[in-house]
């Protein structure tokens, strides 16, 4: 049925029950906007070569061969056969080790998923029952094995009458959160601002459809040439404005009390006297930016 | 070591505004690298950018970005050009909307990112969105210039900072339905119950050592016992480079079997504890 060939088969297995499966890319990556690369001396589009580094001599592809850098500057060569030698035999076997309370994944470690699809009749039954057994405990699994000629670990969970396999990146890909935000001061907020900023957030509570969102960028770039090409003067970006310290409180109060119904020009006032009372005015998502 | 922000700019709710920086939580840089290298010479192969009518090489300075705008004529833009791309979103994470946690599709999430506050003056106004975040138990929902392009961004609140997620386009995302529709709706109760019984005694927490990569561990123990091994003959570092290329065969084959060995044994390893 699936449009496209399976990226991998074999089998996937926890204790003595296992099933046929193939993994099938779930998502591609399109083209992104490309520039060329142009010699600003001639106009012509440049392409890559690849030379030495010290002689600076063309090198052919033939002559190109894999290396390890033992020490700065020094490498040590290597057949490529024997790098595709090293790799472990894959036993097509993805055998499930651990289960973890789907709640309790870390997330970052995401790199590409994809669908697990049972290969034959045969094997629905149990994939069914691993699919419908996980999601009745609300729990995913982790499993290993010998994937693109590395050993990866994998997430798999249930996904409507299938399941979604997704590679993670090794440990040392991934910076701890922790680590990265060990710099930023711990303020706790409470009271008001707190208040007024959930206020916020609730005016702006709504549904969000991925597949629906469009990337304007393409357009705002087209502009841009047409712009250059026509010799006319480039706009300047305008500077954005930050919130103050001190004037927090009165840019959330006075964020709570529009939210709705656009700029009224009165808000230093009201803001000056007492605060939010929130009005509510109906209509509320008008003046939020179009997403889905 | 913390990796130089690759994004700076604005976060914004409304009239609250703070200058904030972004940079990959993913990173390249402990992955054991091969590299390309000549096999007459032992040197490493660069890439180099040679003008395609001309074939003269290009220096880096006369380097300019085209924008094809009909068949071998471009406009060349400046970065400077490129940063007045009238977009808000280029320097801005203005939060249009949030939705609540776990209702975005896993299968969307592309590359995650950390986002802190950049300058001191920001910093509350930062905890400010974060905590209320995490208060309302809410993703937030925004769009952001990133590589060119305009994308869908989840906020998600983590401890003192918040993941930012790139999501993927609609487009790049294959339609489930064309892999899982002929898939059975429901399973046999007694499969149910069965694999239920054993996940049960499977269930572990997470843990990084669950996505360690025996390879690249191996691969790392030999480079270190190879730098050892050249560490007496130092002195002459140039013509000990040339030596141990020469040598290759003998080098090679040491080094591949023993890589091969040391995976082998990991993986035995693996099964027996499993």
């Amino acid at each position: 049925m699936a449009a496209h060939r399976a990226q991998w088969k074999g089998h996937i297995k926890i204790g003595e029950i296992s099933c046929g499966v193939g993994l099938y890319t779930a998502a591609s990556t399109s083209d992104r906007i490309s520039f060329r690369t142009i010699n600003k001396a001639t106009g012509n589009p440049v392409r890559r070569e690849f030379v030495d580094s010290e002689t600076e001599e063309t090198v052919e592809r033939e002559k190109q061969v894999k290396g390890f850098e033992i020490e700065s500057g020094e490498y040590i060569m290597i057949d490529p056969e024997e790098v595709t030698a090293v790799i472990p035999e894959s036993d097509k076997m993805l055998e499930i080790e651990a289960f973890l309370p789907s709640s309790e994944v870390d997330d970052v470690y995401f790199d590409k998923p994809y669908y697990l699809v049972p290969t034959d009749d045969v094997a629905e039954d149990s994939f069914a029952g691993l699919r419908d057994a996980m999601r009745k405990a609300n729990v995913t699994a982790i499993a290993r094995t010998v994937l693109f000629r590395r050993m990866r670990t994998v997430l798999i969970r249930a996904h409507g009458r299938g399941l979604i396999a997704t590679t993670l990146n090794f440990d040392y890909e991934v910076r701890s959160s922790k680590e990265a935000f060990k710099a930023v001061p711990q303020i706790k907020v409470e009271g008001e601002m707190l208040d007024l900023a959930k206020h916020i957030i609730g005016t702006k509570k709504g549904d969000f459809d991925p597949a629906a969102f469009d990337d304007r960028y393409e357009k705002a770039l087209a502009d841009l040439v047409k712009a250059k090409a026509e010799g006319r003067s480039l706009p300047k970006p305008k500077p954005v404005q930050v919130s103050k310290p001190n004037d927090l409180l009165k840019a959330l109060r006075e964020s709570a009390g529009m939210g709705e119904k656009g700029q009224t020009r009165q808000k230093t006032k009201a803001a000056n006297t007492n605060a939010a009372k929130p009005k509510k005015a109906s209509g509320a998502k008008n003046n939020q930016k179009k997403v889905g | 070591m913390a990796p130089r922000p690759y994004w700076k700019g604005y976060l914004k709710l409304s009239l609250v505004t703070c200058p904030v920086a972004m940079s990959p939580a993913t990173s390249e840089s402990a992955k054991v690298r091969f590299h390309t290298l000549n096999s007459d010479t032992g040197n490493r192969v660069m890439s180099q950018y040679v003008d395609s009518v001309t074939g003269k090489p290009v220096t880096d300075e006369n380097e300019a970005k085209g924008y094809e705008r009909g068949e071998n004529d471009y406009v060349l833009l400046t970065d400077e050009d490129l940063e007045s791309v009238e977009l808000e979103t280029v320097r801005t994470i203005d939060i249009e909307k949030f939705v609540p946690r776990a209702s975005i599709e896993w299968i969307y999430f592309e590359t995650p990112h950390y986002l802190v506050p950049n300058d001191k003056i920001g910093n509350e106004a930062f905890a400010v969105i974060r905590d209320a975040m995490k208060a309302e138990n809410v993703l937030g929902i925004s769009r952001v210039v990133i590589g060119r392009r305009e994308r869908a961004i989840v906020l998600e609140p983590r401890g003192e900072g918040i993941v930012v997620w790139t999501l993927r386009f609609g487009d790049e995302v294959r339609p489930e339905d064309d892999y899982f529709q002929n898939i059975q709706k429901t399973a046999d109760p007694d499969t149910v119950a069965a694999i239920t019984k054993m996940i049960k005694p499977r269930m572990d927490e997470w843990s990084p050592a669950m996505v360690s990569d025996p390879i690249q561990e191996s691969l790392l123990k030999l480079i270190a016992s190879k730098k050892k091994a050249l560490k007496p003959s130092k002195t002459s570092k140039a013509k000990n480079t040339k030596a141990a290329a020469g040598n290759k065969p003998s080098n090679v084959i040491n080094i591949m079997d023993a890589l091969k060995r040391s995976v082998e044994a990991d993986l035995k390893g693996r099964k027996r504890s499993g």
